[in-house]
């Protein structure tokens, strides 16, 4: 009953988030000097072409009659269409969004598989030359951009080793020997639910340089943040009081402290869990990845606001189910945040 | 019959102000079945003589001298595993704040399991009714409830007789309860002393009670061992410390209490503050605050010496007066 109450009290708290955040972003694209019937007419258009254009779209109307045309397309699940190529956001984002989110996610599980136990190690082991090593690694990647990580993976990986390709989602091969059926979109879940390993493989092959780049800087955070208060939680009463009762040191480290390192722990990654979409742009531009990168790129240099809008809230919902994530996690390891 | 002897223990801490002298020579010996009061004021070596003893002394402490003896073994000897197998399951420990001292994150029934794990072989099912016998035990109500409770859910005495039950579960020899009932309450603590006492007696467990509270020491223990700047000053049998103090330390710790009929009148102290360990003492460390001070105090660091049955202190004035 408890956790229920703190789930509905949580999800409560998006809702205000999340409408925020679309009446902010519907304003500023309505203020900033730019006329979007002009760019949906096309080149060089005539003044009663755009007039014509801007009664059709509406533009004509007050503000918030506008927002509220706007508003109610939302509550129907329609995110308009895209005043460039006049497709539906819809159909554009149930293709990009997938390719994203694929390689944000496997970004991230790479950085916690691999960063909350060399964090958790090196917290365990203060001073120690591995505890050096992984400083080094972590700082390196928070701190080293990831358009310059990616072309150097690309020149070792692709140009030295040969191992890994250049970039894109899939090689031509296997999308006209081996199509996957779209259903979700994620390739990786779309290609194994069809039984389909040949492109399953060759679509793992092509993500995993862009997801190692992209993971550099979550990795960096989660192995700091573990590290960090891995060292604390060793230092607790508790720890004192379960070395004197003769535990052993792998239930002491990994049982009994982890699981309170990793509370602290989990705020900042599911932070940089989120920011991940976005630095996720970057990446997908070096890789050729068909993601919403590339998408809102696009969008932003042709000042196509209904995509930008969309793009925006799709991030959005993603930050706020981050966090309500991170908060339920939570929320099932410690009793106490369950009061809050 | 000792059951655990400390002989001659000295303990340094490197610090980044040089090193800090916080045992400078320690003997006292904890017999079969009996309680034994360590007290002094904070920082007198109290606690550390207690993390010594489990070997769980902080990485920039170092014992530089000395035995612990606990049934014919040097502890100080005893390699890691042996160690780990001796602690909780021979020889447990009780933290001063229960609240910091157990788990927030796991329920109290989950902590006491894991130490029944780590030394008794047992199934599933019988570690669950220990734990709830080791609960019903220690006095919680409800104790098959208890065990599925966490620590938050718990007020500072029952959080402390849950920490109790767990030092008790692998049926120890000896208890070292450091400060155990500071944290808490006055009318909990006696609770608390009480619980102690009873169990102490009903289990045939010896149990060292590091404390600063003499009030405590009267009422909880059999022998007191009096420490001052990590070293022994007076020890002896309760009665004997509390009729006839002999150290001058020990009789202003004792003129320091408050007693019955003294309301309104000041409280005595003892004029000055405990050494800090950075320095080097050369004579009795307590000289600069004693009012009996001799030349040779400052010169000369005076050993324990017997003055009746069962007591012994460290002070020249027995000397002086025994030979004259």
């Amino acid at each position: 009953m408890v956790f229920l109450s703190f789930l509905l009290r949580r999800l409560g708290l998006s809702v205000f988030v999340l409408v925020g955040v679309l009446i902010l972003t519907f304003i500023v694209s309505r203020v900033i000097p730019s006329n979007p019937a002009a760019l949906y007419a096309g080149a060089r258009p005539r003044p009663e072409q755009v007039a014509e254009i801007e009664k059709k779209l509406g533009l004509d109307k007050p503000l918030i009659e506008q927002f509220r045309v706007y508003l109610a397309d939302l509550l129907d699940g329609d995110l308009g269409e895209s005043y460039h190529s006049r497709r539906s956001i819809n159909t554009d984002l149930s293709i990009f969004l997938p390719a994203t989110l694929e390689l944000v996610i496997a970004a991230v599980v790479i950085a916690l598989v691999l960063g909350i136990p060399i964090g958790a190690l090196a917290g365990a082991y203060p001073r120690s030359p591995f505890d050096y090593a992984t400083r080094f690694v972590a700082i390196a990647g928070v701190s080293l951009p990831s358009f310059w990580l990616a072309l150097i993976a690309q020149s070792i990986f692709f140009s030295q080793l040969g191992w890994l390709p250049l970039g894109s989602r899939i090689s031509r091969d296997a999308t006209l020997f081996y199509p996957i059926a779209a259903q979700t979109g994620f390739y990786l879940i779309d290609a194994a639910v069809s039984g389909n390993w040949e492109a399953w493989f060759d679509a793992l092959h092509h993500l995993i340089l862009p997801a190692l780049v992209l993971s550099a800087y979550p990795l960096g955070v989660t192995i700091r943040m573990t590290q960090a208060s891995m060292l604390e939680a060793l230092s607790e009463t508790y720890i004192m009081a379960a070395r004197a009762a003769g535990l052993s040191r792998p239930v002491i480290l990994f049982k009994l402290a982890l699981k309170n390192a990793i509370m602290p722990a989990l705020t900042v990654v599911g932070l940089s869990f989120a920011y991940s979409i976005t630095g996720a742009f970057l990446v997908e531009v070096i890789f050729s990845w068909p993601g919403l990168g590339k998408y809102v790129t696009e969008a932003v240099l042709n000042v196509d606001f209904p995509v930008i809008i969309a793009v925006t809230l799709v991030v959005t919902v993603f930050y706020i189910g981050v966090n309500l994530l991170v908060d339920l996690i939570q929320a099932l390891l410690d009793p106490r945040v369950r009061l809050v | 019959m000792a059951i655990l002897t400390v002989e001659n223990l000295r303990v340094r801490f490197k610090t980044p102000f040089g090193a800090v002298y916080a045992l400078r020579g320690i003997d006292f010996e904890l017999a079969k079945g009996q309680t034994l009061g360590l007290v002094g004021e904070t920082g007198c070596g109290k606690s550390v003589t207690g993390r010594s003893i489990m070997r769980l002394l902080d990485d920039n402490a170092q014992v530089t001298h000395g035995r612990i003896i606990f049934e014919d073994k040097d502890l100080l000897q005893v390699d890691d595993g042996e160690m780990r197998r001796i602690r909780g399951n021979r020889i447990a420990m009780i933290f001063q704040d229960p609240s910091a001292a157990l788990n927030p994150l796991f329920t109290i029934g989950q902590q006491i399991n894991d130490v029944l794990r780590a030394h008794a072989s047992n199934t599933r099912e019988g570690r669950q009714s220990q734990i709830v016998e080791l609960l019903a035990s220690v006095g919680l109500p409800d104790p098959a409830q208890m065990a599925d409770v966490y620590p938050h859910q718990l007020s500072g005495g029952q959080q402390q007789r849950a920490m109790i039950a767990q030092s008790l579960a692998a049926q120890p020899d000896v208890i070292i309860a450091d400060e155990p009932t500071t944290a808490l309450d006055v009318t909990i603590q006696a609770q608390i002393l009480d619980l102690l006492r009873t169990l102490q007696r009903e289990r045939a467990i010896s149990v060292i009670l590091i404390t600063h509270d003499l009030g405590i020491v009267a009422e909880t223990c059999q022998h007191v061992v009096v420490l001052y700047a990590g070293r022994v000053v007076e020890t002896g049998s309760v009665a004997a410390i509390f009729a006839d103090p002999q150290h001058p330390y020990t009789q202003g710790l004792l003129a320091a209490l408050p007693r019955p009929g003294s309301r309104g009148a000041d409280l005595t102290v003892i004029p000055g503050s405990v050494p800090s360990g950075l320095e080097r003492i050369a004579g009795c460390a307590f000289a600069p605050r004693c009012e009996h001070v001799m030349d040779r105090c400052r010169g000369h660091q005076p050993a324990l010496a017997e003055i009746g049955s069962a007591h012994q202190s460290a002070c020249f004035l027995h000397e002086a007066s025994g030979d004259g």
